[in-house]
């Protein structure tokens, strides 16, 4: 079965347009900080997530996302910090928060030799108002798998018996914490698609994970944390092109030129000759600003090519892969 | 537990119940504490039932017939198997694979599955004493207690045998990392245990000061001997019931207080 067939948004059901600024905040939190002992997972971590959108925590494994998502969701208490999650306090009213936040975690499983349709009942009774398990399970592609043991399943399946677990309280919210992590690149593309299938329905998410082009592809905003802070938060295409300063243009010129021609320019910050190819690197209107100045020159050049900033420039600019002196967040 | 069953709400009720359903179904799909709690007494019930020489009065154990002595020691079994063989490799297993945590993070805190799993524990010594006890009289003619004091008596040091057995294989989960460690643990447990309930040698035949002195602590050794006395019509007095109390009130208050849910 496809999955792009698999969940459509009911029709009547009012949509947030994704990323809505201007819609009401479902998650704020200011200034978040929790250690473990001597260690500091989350050092000062603050961000504000509104209703209806794909909000993405993107960082390096330990760099504080899932400390920061198991404050969110009650699970942990935060030493510091103020958490406001649906106007409620996730330690304080952890039980009302849990029936209208659905949460996936890593590492978090059914038993063994539990069936999928007994799993999803079974999890339908816990919340109040439970969606319909049977239905959950079909638009999730399971329907073929309803008897089988969870051991049994694959990656992906359990994967997605992980959301069905998730939404099956009919939530306002779902977060998602490394759903991808371990499945083939077709698995992951259904699972993003059933991601957007989700948020059609009116359901805001938080998605955590370390893979770029999911947080590119997927999320309207993206909180990038590193050793447990926030180091930027926007929109995937907009922190990929704040992070990177230089754009490069690359051409093979037909005749020899001074580099001159390029240098005066005010966008263009270096020239490089690689063999016969030439790298111009800049900013701003880079790529018009280097063409109509070789046309300009009477210069025709063949093969040019751009490299377009990317939200995993972003990451290696912004995020430092060496440990800071005072605390190595590891979790 | 916050929440007790008197303050459950109908949609509560109605969860935990299909929490102890699917803990049976997957108890059933795995029957090994089935075969160790209910099976492996049933067949020693049947083999010593079964020698005429055992189910024959003998004055050295007191006029009473080896089989009838016995029969105590196998209830105890029975509160051994549910307390030690399972329950405390399941729970460890739970925590190890995210089970604990997946249910963590919905409206029903894991600590429903530790009163689930309890309650299966219960079930299966129900259904495994019921089967010796009924077994025992209807076929191999067991002398249950004479009166409905001696009945009283059996069933709180019943109770208080399985409170015990239970509380110490949730201290075992609590303190296991893993479930190799809780099976560990288990063995090492079960020994001593299944010795002083006279499961290798009657505790009669043992004429040793030290093995009477553990027998009187170890509460395996304590409820085999309130047993022994209510089946025989004898008062075993408030001291053993005491001593059952204790263990099952400080294990499962320590198991409470060490138990980590990840």
């Amino acid at each position: 079965m496809s999955t792009q067939q698999l969940i459509q948004p009911e029709v009547g059901t009012s949509v947030s347009v994704p990323g809505d600024r201007s819609a009401p905040p479902v998650i704020e939190v200011a200034h978040l900080h929790k250690q473990y002992g001597t260690t500091v997972a989350a050092e000062d971590v603050s961000f504000t997530v509104h209703a209806g959108e794909i909000f993405g925590i993107l960082g390096r494994n330990g760099a504080g996302k899932t400390t920061t998502v198991e404050c969110v969701t009650g699970l942990r208490a935060a030493d510091r910090g103020e958490i406001n999650v649906l106007g409620l306090d996730p330690r304080r009213d952890r039980h009302e928060l849990h029936e209208r936040v659905g949460v996936q975690l890593q590492e978090s499983a059914v038993p063994d030799l539990m069936r999928v349709g007994e799993a999803v009942e079974l999890y339908a009774s816990f919340y109040r108002e439970p969606a319909d398990g049977r239905e959950l399970i079909a638009t999730l592609g399971l329907e073929h798998a309803r008897h089988t043991y969870f051991k049994h399943l694959s990656g992906g399946q359990k994967q997605r018996l992980s959301i069905v677990l998730a939404l099956v309280g009919q939530p306002e919210i779902a977060v998602l914490d490394e759903l991808t992590t371990g499945l083939d690149p077709e698995a992951r593309r259904d699972t993003w698609r059933l991601i957007e299938g989700v948020r059609a329905r009116g359901v805001t998410i938080v998605l955590v994970t370390h893979f770029m082009e999911e947080a590119e592809r997927l999320c309207d905003r993206v909180a990038l944390i590193d050793h447990g802070r926030v180091v930027a938060l926007d929109r995937p295409g907009a922190l990929a092109i704040a992070a990177t300063a230089s754009k490069r243009v690359r051409f093979v010129p037909r005749q020899p030129f001074s580099d001159e021609v390029l240098s005066v320019l005010p966008e263009v910050s270096a020239v490089e000759h690689h063999g016969p190819e030439v790298v111009a690197a800049g900013s701003g209107d880079l790529v018009t600003a280097v063409v109509l100045a070789l046309h300009g020159a009477g210069i025709q050049a063949d093969d040019i090519q751009t490299e377009m900033a990317r939200l995993e420039d972003a990451f290696l600019a912004l995020t430092d892969e060496t440990p800071h002196d005072t605390n190595g967040a590891t979790r | 537990m916050s929440t007790t069953a008197l303050t459950l709400t109908p949609r509560q009720r109605r969860a935990f119940g299909l929490l102890v359903a699917s803990e049976i179904k997957i108890a059933l799909r795995r029957p090994i504490g089935l075969v160790v709690a209910v099976g492996i007494p049933l067949a020693l019930l049947v083999i010593f039932g079964s020698i005429p020489a055992t189910t024959r009065p003998m004055k050295a154990l007191g006029g009473i017939s080896f089989f009838n002595l016995y029969v105590p020691t196998l209830l105890v079994f029975v509160l051994i198997a549910v307390g030690l063989a399972g329950l405390p490799q399941q729970l460890a297993t739970y925590r190890q694979q995210g089970v604990l945590r997946r249910m963590s993070t919905t409206p029903v805190p894991p600590s429903w599955l530790l009163a689930a799993q309890t309650t299966v524990s219960l079930i299966l010594a129900v259904i495994g004493i019921g089967i010796l006890l009924g077994a025992g009289a209807g076929a191999f003619g067991l002398a249950l207690p004479h009166d409905a004091g001696g009945y009283l008596v059996s069933f709180v040091a019943l109770v208080l045998t399985a409170a015990a057995t239970i509380g110490l294989g949730l201290l075992i989960a609590a303190v296991a990392k893993t479930p190799q460690i809780a099976q560990g643990l288990t063995i090492v447990a079960f020994y001593p245990l299944a010795f002083f309930s006279g499961l290798y040698v009657p505790l009669q035949e043992i004429h040793s000061q030290v093995v009477t002195d553990i027998s009187k602590v170890l509460p395996t050794g304590v409820g085999y001997t309130a047993l022994h006395a209510a089946f025989g019509g004898h008062s075993p007095g408030v001291e053993p019931l005491l001593v059952l109390a204790a263990w099952a009130v400080g294990a499962t208050l320590l198991a409470a207080r060490l138990f980590r849910w990840e």
